[in-house]
């Protein structure tokens, strides 16, 4: 897969880390957990239709062999 | 898989200007392959994969790896579920920067949203308990489900629902053979998942027709009956491996390599 440095997109010219974006912590409250798309299907179709970046991770649902956790 | 990024306020903020996905690995083989382009050093397959992808899902946007530590650093071993708050804000502050680079379509990016489902009941019930969660499965014919799917989708996306619960499809009585207590033959089906997740049971059975109002009051009582899990990592550990309760993946493990983190 291409990795496309961040900071190459031409958007931002300048390290991008220090993008006065306000920090999210301090500018929204606590809002609950994140909703996941639970296949890649669904969610690359909701992405292409939005427009929307895609924030993805997977993980066997199990350890050790025992299920039930991450 | 990550519990210090991916739960804190600015990652979780961030998220709702992203498509977020969660897949489990080793259980499909097309979204293996998709998971191997992302990360796989060697070219295998590792338990967990993360990424920031553009929308077309074909490029990252920041280092992929293991966890979200690969690319915002932090500890990427021990210590991994207590990261510096620094290095949480990292990544929520680098997710709102990505977010004004990618904005959407505008009024595409604002229609109806589908339900984010699972990929089926098998591993929805394991993936429930691991977010120590309820269900819901949209359950009845495909007619049936698109009518359902329109009502339950003015809720799943409030603030009221929203990463609260998760959500499955199933077209047969049959797909609820590790579930206790089914009787309706369509509907939304609350779902109470053991805490290993291999099986579970209906906490609440509400009609295929109930409108969004409706459904939104039913949905909350049943939530309010969801009992999650007590145990600690190690002692749901331990009470599984004593119990025999054990998850065989669809497609083989090839985790092992690639765990250190280059610097």
């Amino acid at each position: 897969m291409k990795l496309i440095p961040f900071f190459l997109t031409g958007l931002f010219a300048v390290n991008f880390w220090a993008i006065p974006v306000a920090s999210a912590a301090a500018a929204k409250p606590a809002v609950g957990k994140i909703a996941w798309f639970g296949t890649w299907q669904g969610g690359l179709a909701e992405a292409q239709r939005t427009g929307r970046p895609i924030l993805i991770i997977s993980g066997a649902p199990q350890c050790h062999n025992v299920p039930g956790v991450w | 898989m990550d519990r210090s990024f991916l739960s804190h306020k600015s990652v979780v903020a961030a998220s709702r200007k992203f498509v977020c996905i969660r897949i489990a690995t080793y259980e499909d083989a097309a979204e293996n392959a998709v998971l191997k382009r992302i990360f796989a050093p060697g070219g295998t397959l590792q338990n967990t994969v993360f990424g920031i992808l553009t929308p077309d899902g074909k490029t990252s946007i920041v280092r992929a790896g293991r966890s979200p530590a690969w690319a915002f650093g932090g500890a990427a071993g021990p210590g991994i579920h207590q990261q510096a708050e620094s290095v949480l804000l990292k990544m929520g502050d680098t997710m709102e920067a990505i977010a004004l680079a990618y904005p959407g379509k505008g009024k595409a990016s604002k229609g109806p949203l589908p339900l984010p489902y699972l990929a089926d009941l098998r591993v929805a019930l394991n993936v429930t308990a691991c977010d120590r969660q309820p269900l819901v499965a949209v359950y009845g014919n495909t007619a049936q489900r698109k009518t359902m799917e329109a009502e339950l989708t003015k809720l799943a996306w409030s603030d009221q629902f929203m990463g609260q619960v998760q959500y499955v499809a199933a077209s047969k009585a049959e797909e609820f053979k590790a579930v206790k207590g089914l009787k309706a033959k369509a509907g939304f089906i609350v779902i109470q998942p053991e805490p290993f997740g291999l099986s579970g049971k209906v906490i609440r059975e509400i009609a295929a027709d109930a409108k969004a109002g409706e459904l939104k009051n039913q949905l909350a009582q049943a939530l309010g009956k969801h009992k999650p899990s007590e145990l600690t990592y190690d002692q749901h550990r331990r009470a599984g491996a004593q119990a025999g309760k054990r998850w065989e993946s669809k497609t083989p493990n090839t985790d092992g390599a690639g765990r250190s983190r280059p610097r």
